[in-house]
């Protein structure tokens, strides 16, 4: 396939005086795992909503696989495949007549059991009514739909929601195996551990806008993070350390020695130095998380979640 | 295609809902006993019971089709399953017809059960010609259709289905229950503005008493069977009840499009 997948081109969506999405350029190669990254209320939904046609843009135009979103939206469903975020399934209708459904509706000839099979549906389970589906099965039941008809372009939207650990790396098993066959994956999550297992390339929206396009490895290296070094000392610094090139925010007290590193060489200067003044009883290095460099596009404060307390007798 | 595919889904997944089953079964039940009883008891002629049974069914058909109808859509969007069906190729026209189908075959089929019961009772105890009975069962079935297009009209331009609940229930009141009282306020209001003279009845008036569904349907059979059928009256005549019912059965649903194609399905 030649051009990209999706070609997103200066799109807005005003709701009265909101604006959820604002003037966004995003363009995604055929054959691209590209993960769309934001907190709740970013936009994202709101985008994915606008590349579906449920609804329509205040200004600017998207298109997917060369057709109009809109224009040519029958054409283009025929070649997608969709999980949407809030779907809801037909409780009184099996599993896989869910799947046929689907098929019917792509005019495609998949056998449904395969696919069942495919997303971790039994035969047993194929049978039942969708009603009495758990979350996680209601997901690989959507998934199949979207799977339906060989698409060339999978569109997820929330896709691990519901999932246990088993089923999240099921689903990234089935999208690496999608991609090898040369899918193009555009997935949403608030999950960074999800994109970054699977993502080539990452966009993060925040208050409408695409704050960030590139790959994890490139967007941690522009942000300068750097890796935290921590070392234990057995007795105080009694000497200023000075300037160590490459290394900031140097932070001493009686019992450590802090110091951000942002290029690899200068821990191993950082740790010489401070070997000179005091003996070294221990080190520890922190790689930035994937949540720093998500809350340094988003504003959004991450580490009080982290160091959140237990509430005494369990949480309510 | 689409729209075929949609129509079986919808009556597949309809026809499994018990609640719809259980309130179309004591409507009919009661429609086919009020009927039977009057057949039992009085001495009316055929005709007759068929036209009070008519007008019954005038009372009670279209509440069974609304509830039928209302949630076509809006359930679907509450669901989110609309969401699954519009992320796959069928476009939200599409969607529509389709429900419309779908729910149009369920009404006809309960409607076709209860016509043929109550007629074949009445045919039974009373003795009758199958034209009374097919005159009887077709115009019924005319109703309903249009009482189903109104309220899938209602629930492709509703945002949720509370709304096209409240809306159907107005629709009922207005159509079915109050329009004696609305027309009589129609008249008064005529009369008293110099439009009209008091016992006259211009065409204007006579089409406002047709106007609901429920009244042009009786109004097709009666004519119907009172063979009037190429009258030069046209308030005497077939054809302009049924034109007044082709109209419900359009209209809404036109409306009820065009508001579903300009909606966020967000």
């Amino acid at each position: 396939m030649t051009g990209p997948a999706i070609e997103i081109d200066g799109l807005s969506k005003r709701f009265g005086d909101v604006t959820a999405v604002d003037s966004v350029d995003l363009t995604v190669e055929s054959g691209e795992i590209f993960g769309f990254l934001g907190p709740n209320g970013a936009g994202k939904s709101t985008t994915i909503n606008l590349l579906l046609d449920f609804v329509r843009p205040t200004s600017g135009s998207a298109s997917m696989l060369g057709l109009d979103v809109s224009k040519d939206r029958e054409t283009l469903h025929s070649r997608i495949g969709v999980v949407p975020e809030n779907y809801g399934l037909y409780d009184r209708l099996s599993g896989r007549r869910h799947v046929e459904l689907a098929a019917k509706l792509k005019d495609a000839d998949d056998d449904p059991d395969e696919l069942l099979d495919r997303v971790g549906l039994s035969q047993e389970d194929a049978n039942r009514a969708a009603g009495d589906y758990s979350t996680g099965m209601s997901q690989r039941l959507a998934l199949a739909m979207a799977l339906v008809g060989a698409p060339d372009l999978l569109i997820l939207d929330e896709p691990t929601s519901g999932l246990d650990p088993n089923g999240a790396r099921e689903l990234r098993d089935i999208i690496r195996a999608e991609n090898d066959r040369g899918v193009t994956v555009f997935f949403s999550s608030h999950i960074l551990e999800q994109v970054e297992a699977v993502a080539d390339r990452v966009g993060i929206m925040n208050e409408g806008e695409l704050v960030a396009i590139d790959s994890i490895g490139r967007l941690r290296r522009q942000l300068d993070t750097g890796a935290q070094v921590i070392l234990d000392v057995d007795r105080k610094l009694e000497r200023n350390l000075g300037d160590i090139p490459n290394v900031r925010d140097i932070d001493v007290d009686d019992e450590t020695v802090r110091g951000t590193c942002v290029e690899p060489a200068a821990k191993l200067r950082f740790i010489d130095r401070v070997r000179e003044l005091t003996t070294v009883t221990d080190v520890r290095i922190e790689e930035s998380s994937l949540e720093d460099l998500f809350a340094s596009y988003t504003g959004e404060d991450t580490t009080d979640s982290q160091t959140e307390t237990v509430v005494p007798g369990g949480v309510a | 295609m689409s729209v075929r595919t949609i129509a079986r889904k919808d009556l597949a997944d309809a026809s499994r809902s018990k609640a719809l089953w259980a309130v179309t079964l004591i409507v009919l039940l009661s429609t086919a006993g009020i009927t039977t009883l009057l057949a039992v008891t009085s001495d009316m002629p055929a005709g007759e019971v068929f036209s009070l049974s008519f007008q019954l069914g005038g009372t009670m058909l279209p509440i069974v089709a609304l509830v039928l109808a209302k949630g076509a859509i809006t359930a679907e969007r509450e669901s989110g399953s609309l969401r699954v069906l519009l992320s796959l190729p069928p476009s939200r026209r599409d969607v529509l017809v389709g429900k419309l189908l779908g729910r149009t075959a369920l009404m006809l089929v309960a409607t076709l059960i209860s016509g043929f019961v109550t007629g074949f009772v009445v045919l039974t105890i009373l003795g009758g010609t199958f034209g009374l009975l097919a005159a009887f069962i077709g115009f019924l079935g005319l109703m309903g259709v249009a009482f189903v297009a109104i309220g899938v009209g209602i629930s492709a331009g509703s945002s949720s289905d509370s709304r096209a609940t409240a809306v159907a229930v107005g629709a009922y009141m207005i159509l079915v229950a109050l329009w004696n009282l609305i027309q009589s306020a129609i008249q008064y209001g005529a009369v008293e503005l110099g439009l009209m003279t008091e016992g006259s009845a211009p065409a204007w008036m006579k089409l406002v008493g047709l106007f609901p569904p429920n009244r042009a349907a009786r109004a097709a059979y009666r004519n119907t069977v009172g063979g009037q059928l190429f009258g030069t009256d046209p308030f005497a005549s077939v054809w302009l009840p049924v034109l007044v019912l082709l109209a419900w059965i359009l209209v809404p649903v036109t409306i009820g499009y065009l508001r579903l194609r300009d909606a966020q399905i967000g």
